[in-house]
């Protein structure tokens, strides 16, 4: 008993911190969201009134959607990236540790420096980087962060320069891991090298790619400091994500109500995507 | 000559899909190169834009605001360093950003590694459900609660301090997860026969486990640099006063205000990449070791 007891003591320094960053403000946005608040202060119960009104926002509905293409687009351009470059690294014996350390370089700068130099490179002007290179090769220049239609994109190939090589280290590591006599004894049996690529490497990472698919999902979708800084939602609310109205909300509008209910809303969302990943994963194995 | 020593490499070659033996056929070779042009291009791409804007925050004010932009730069002053280092009393914003981020090493090993230790080594009654409530915590960003918690900390009257900030690193889900993975090696035997000798719990800890665990500590430590001096949404919400900016955020002020030209904006940025790709640098083989081993675990 006294050997529970102490153990305990040990422990409610750090519980408390938990409590304090992550499990107290939980509930209390689930509290909030149902309260009628003036500035960050309760007044009062609200029932469902901040959700109706946040859902009757006709940013939210486009903050829903492009959260979503957030994640898809993150997908499409930044999943198969590692993996790929892994794969590629693995196979490599010349340069090896330069090429693994510039590939994490970009991991290392912090996020709003990384957003301050591509706003530099994609800057809409003739005195962007990208646009006078376009310029020199004798095309026109292309309003990178001004565009509806290719804003989300483009902000999603930024964080996938950032985020890409870190995870191509997590891949290598897995590939690394893999028995070399798996690859000698096909090589025996007579297979070339995309049967082995196809038949031994993919089956080997296969695992840990669903892991980390359904992690960039959960991270991709929470978007906020990257649309916030690199165009404030814009233009015309093409790149506005829920996290960055809930920003708004929260520590410009100061309705803590509101923001709330979209922090629970975000919350919902996460969970069932996290869900629906895991019964699909389930009858996969099955 | 040195093309012969060049494909000498290949000897080396114990790993991957294509064998040693494949890479004497001159397709396998052809495609091999291929590989590695590919990843000289992604290496190109992953350094050329840092390089650029290191190289351009030096170039003199005409050529900064030159169109098109000069891509190898013609002029290199790198005094303007110093100058705008005086000039924006960078002192302050680096040693505010060193306090905290010192603070936040601090919390991230000593409150997470307790955590882990007793739930991997000591395992009183309610392990399973704390472990439980910890990996719970895994899967909740605590972006999405600002509210609460910036309320909690403006109850406790911490505006402008750097302590909210440190404690917040005391509080990491990934880390435990990190440091237990790792305890739950380290033998029996020595945490036993310390008890024999009448250690206590917590001497056992600072004596035993913490020394037996320099890899570990190194890599989160390293990630908890790493994460608290990038660390903006809870800094800048926290800290209000000009003097007690971190580097972090007084980037994004020169960022949002107008009366800041380009080039101080480009020497912000010199200044909050400096210290990261310094200790990347020095550390990068441990930095290397760990996101492999977080991969392994996660």
């Amino acid at each position: 008993m006294k050997k529970h007891l102490s153990a305990w003591i040990l422990m409610i320094p750090t519980l408390l911190l938990f409590g304090f960053y992550i499990w107290q403000p939980l509930f209390y946005s689930i509290y909030l969201s149902v309260s009628e608040t003036k500035g960050y202060e309760v007044i009062g119960f609200a029932g469902f009134k901040n959700y109706i009104e946040v859902l009757n926002d006709p940013v939210f509905l486009k903050a829903l959607f492009n959260s979503f293409a957030y994640t898809l687009w993150s997908l499409v351009i930044g999943f198969l990236v590692p993996i790929i470059l892994a794969i590629v690294i693995n196979e490599l014996v010349h340069l090896s540790s330069l090429i693994r350390i510039s590939i994490y370089l970009p991991n290392i700068v912090p996020m709003i420096a990384t957003i301050l130099i591509w706003k530099f490179i994609l800057d809409p002007g003739a005195g962007g980087l990208l646009n006078s290179l376009l310029m020199g090769l004798g095309m026109g220049k292309v309003g990178w962060l001004q565009q509806e239609a290719i804003i989300i994109p483009v902000i999603i190939s930024t964080l996938t320069w950032k985020a890409a090589g870190a995870t191509t280290l997590i891949y290598l590591a897995r590939l690394k891991g893999i028995n070399q006599e798996l690859y000698e004894a096909a090589e025996i049996d007579g297979t070339n090298i995309f049967q082995r690529l196809r038949y031994i490497t993919i089956p080997q990472i296969y695992n840990l790619g669903r892991i980390l698919l359904i992690l960039q999902i959960l991270a991709v979708f929470q978007i906020l400091i990257e649309p916030w800084l690199y165009t404030g939602g814009g233009p015309n609310n093409a790149s506005v994500s829920l996290m960055l109205l809930n920003w708004n909300y929260a520590f410009r509008d100061f309705q803590a109500g509101k923001a709330a209910s979209i922090s629970v809303i975000v919350n919902i969302i996460l969970i069932v995507l996290t869900l629906i990943y895991l019964t699909f994963n389930k009858e996969q194995d099955e | 000559m040195k093309a012969m020593t060049f494909l000498q490499f290949f000897n080396k070659k114990r790993y991957g899909i294509i064998s040693y033996n494949e890479l004497r056929n001159k397709r396998t070779k052809i495609l091999y190169f291929s590989l590695l042009a590919f990843a000289l291009i992604v290496v190109f791409i992953s350094a050329v834009p840092i390089i650029w804007i290191l190289l351009s925050s030096m170039k003199d004010i005409k050529e900064l605001f030159e169109v098109p932009p000069t891509i190898i730069p013609r002029t290199f002053h790198p005094e303007k360093i110093v100058e705008v280092w005086n000039k924006m009393n960078f002192f302050t914003y680096y040693k505010n950003s060193f306090i905290m981020v010192g603070g936040s090493i601090v919390c991230a090993v000593i409150f997470n590694g307790i955590l882990a230790y007793v739930l991997s080594i000591l395992k009183p009654k309610g392990t399973k459900f704390v472990y439980m409530l910890v990996l719970w915590s895994l899967m909740i960003p605590n972006i999405i609660s600002l509210v609460p918690i910036f309320k909690n900390i403006v109850s406790l009257k911490m505006l402008n301090s750097f302590i909210p900030l440190c404690f917040s690193f005391g509080a990491n889900a990934f880390f435990v997860v990190l440091y237990k993975s790792f305890f739950d090696a380290i033998p029996v035997s020595l945490i036993e026969a310390a008890k024999m000798d009448g250690c206590s719990n917590l001497r056992i800890f600072f004596q035993i486990v913490f020394p037996l665990s320099q890899p570990i500590n190194i890599v989160i430590a390293i990630f908890a640099f790493n994460a608290a001096w990038s660390d903006f949404l809870l800094s800048f919400l926290v800290l209000k006063r000009d003097e007690m900016f971190t580097v972090m955020v007084k980037l994004y002020t020169i960022s949002q205000t107008w009366g800041f030209s380009k080039d101080l904006q480009l020497m912000g940025v010199f200044f909050s990449i400096i210290p990261p790709i310094i200790i990347f640098l020095i550390f990068q083989k441990y930095i290397i070791q760990g996101i492999a081993f977080s991969g392994i675990k996660g």
